[in-house]
């Protein structure tokens, strides 16, 4: 093959995984109208409630950790250099807003990634390989809306709450710096960050954690259903699961944040 | 050469078939079905008519296209070419939603059981019942109750899969197949990695389904002393294409050297012993 060739075939690949990815995307957006909590399923819900917990309530402490971990490290960085200028102060800003527009839904994503990404992937993954997956398509069954669609509409719900937590961990963590570097009680820091807010770092926080949740579990299910080669394809699908979920959140989030930035001022 | 029956894969439509089966529209019929991988040709126009009632057992050896043409009936897979109509309507060319609805005639049982791991036996056999029908959680767990014994497995609905042996399992999973009482049940290789003893249990129980509810069975196996316990007729594949179709005796006394080796178990390419008994038959 010579070096056309690759950059062609490799080119037709990339287009053929954001093409399945996509109608991927379309057929879990169908499905999850039928699993609504009016009509839908009730074993659909009962397994949406498990994944709630799993992927939610299950990654809370680490998402408080790290966040609170982010929030902390930019206080200290941001008043490194703010001391020398005299304004300290504007670490709270500094803090407030770097935690709203981007570090609180990143965070809280690389950790889901870590923790859902890679067991959606390998979940699925096993269930191709065992001829679950296989099973439940005989017994006319849609493993879109069997299996993808409860994580789907699970992390719709879990991961605005995971950013909201891990954006408000890191701004409290930064109150913990304010409160020992400038004296400022704790209830001035979060009324001074309240004021320095905007409904457009409110709502760019949400698109983002939504639009991140959505990379996520459809990167995680899409390489656990293309699974080939037994045990060890389930471990490569894991990896290139985490990867490429990374590295699609990474550019979401750069598209989303242009799109803020030209057309919400 | 001449006491061979008239057996060919053309005439498969009437060979070997029963008398009471005999005229009957096939309940699966495979017409000219080419299934291709790259280059690479699994099936090569393979035509086959099972009929209502019937065991057909597809015989054939690792690689010859038995698991293929079985995944194509399950309308787990698209061919290159070629139709396969169950119940008169062709699954290669149909809706999902047509495909979905032929699919509830049909009750599998898969080579690895494929039981949901993360479910109890019980919610495994359930889980067709809760999803397809509207009928009160109390019924469901009685007719679960009904098929899990019905494949002598009693009090294990509780039970996780992996607290089962492997016999266990796989009689788990034709409960499963059973649970919406299909007209077709499709086994892969029902007694692979079984002992004989698990083995010939799953064979009686494929025997009595076949006599108590008079289902179309249609086995893929290499197990030859299963086979000739179980079919009705056979077909045996080799390098995707159908050798012959027949009943168990028609295949047993069949002259083709390939069906000779494969029913006097003789090795291939390993000694000349071998290739002269496969060639032998060719001079």
């Amino acid at each position: 093959m010579n070096f056309l060739e690759s950059i062609g075939h490799s080119s037709v690949e990339k287009v053929e995984y954001v093409g399945g990815l996509t109608i991927q995307f379309w057929r879990g957006l169908i499905a999850s109208w039928r699993i609504n909590p009016f009509t839908g399923s009730k074993l659909r819900w009962k397994m949406t409630l498990q994944q709630m917990a799993v992927i939610g309530v299950g990654a809370l402490p680490v998402v408080c950790l790290i966040a609170g971990a982010t929030g902390l490290i930019m206080a200290l960085q941001g008043g490194a250099e703010l001391r020398k200028f005299g304004a300290m102060e504007v670490v709270v800003n500094l803090v407030g807003t770097s935690m709203t527009r981007e570090l609180g839904p990143l965070m809280a994503a690389i950790v889901v990634i870590g923790r859902s990404g890679s067991s959606i992937s390998a979940e699925i993954g096993t269930m191709v390989v065992t001829e679950e997956i296989d099973a439940l398509r005989t017994m006319a069954l849609d493993p879109i809306e069997f299996v993808l669609v409860p994580k789907y509409v699970a992390m719709m719900t879990m991961m605005p709450c995971l950013t909201i937590v891990a954006v408000a961990s890191g701004i409290l963590a930064g109150g913990v710096f304010t409160y020992y570097s400038l004296d400022m009680t704790m209830s001035v820091y979060l009324q001074r960050t309240a004021e320095i807010l905007l409904m457009r770092d409110i709502v760019s926080s949400m698109v983002k954690a939504v639009g991140f949740g959505t990379i996520i579990v459809h990167v995680g299910c899409f390489e656990g259903f293309n699974v080939t080669g037994g045990p060890e394809g389930v471990g490569r699908s894991t990896t290139n699961a985490v990867v490429k979920s990374i590295f699609l959140v990474v550019l979401a989030d750069l598209v989303f944040t242009a799109f803020f930035y030209f057309f919400w001022q | 050469m001449s006491s061979t029956p008239d057996i060919r894969p053309d005439r498969a439509t009437d060979s070997g078939v029963f008398p009471h089966l005999r005229g009957n529209e096939p309940i699966i019929s495979v017409r000219d079905l080419i299934v291709s991988y790259g280059d690479r040709k699994i099936l090569k126009g393979t035509n086959l008519d099972i009929f209502s009632g019937e065991t057909m057992v597809i015989l054939g050896a690792s690689g010859s296209g038995k698991s293929t043409l079985l995944r194509h009936i399950e309308g787990l897979a698209k061919p290159t070419s070629g139709s396969i109509f169950i119940k008169g309507v062709d699954i290669c060319s149909a809706s999902r939603k047509e495909l979905m609805k032929i699919q509830r005639v049909l009750g599998v049982s898969f080579q690895s059981a494929a039981m949901f791991n993360s479910m109890t036996v019980g919610d495994n056999v359930a889980l067709p019942l809760r999803e397809h029908t509207k009928l009160a959680e109390p019924t469901i767990k009685l007719i679960t109750k009904m098929k899990l014994q019905q494949v002598g497995l009693s009090g294990v609905e509780d039970l996780f899969p992996n607290q089962l042996s492997g016999g266990m399992k796989k009689r788990a999973s034709v409960a499963r197949a059973l649970a919406m009482d299909p007209e077709i049940l499709l086994f892969d290789e029902p007694s692979a990695g079984l002992d004989p003893i698990i083995a010939a249990g799953i064979d009686d129980l494929i025997l009595l389904l076949k006599r108590a509810f008079k289902m179309t069975i249609v086995i893929v196996t290499h197990e030859m002393q299963s086979a000739y316990l179980i079919a009705d007729r056979m077909c045996m594949l080799y390098q995707g294409e159908i050798l012959a179709v027949g009943t168990v005796d028609e295949i047993r006394s069949h002259q083709h050297p390939r069906i000779r080796q494969f029913v006097d178990r003789v090795a291939d390419n390993f000694d000349e012993g071998a290739q002269s008994y496969v060639t032998g038959f060719d001079s």
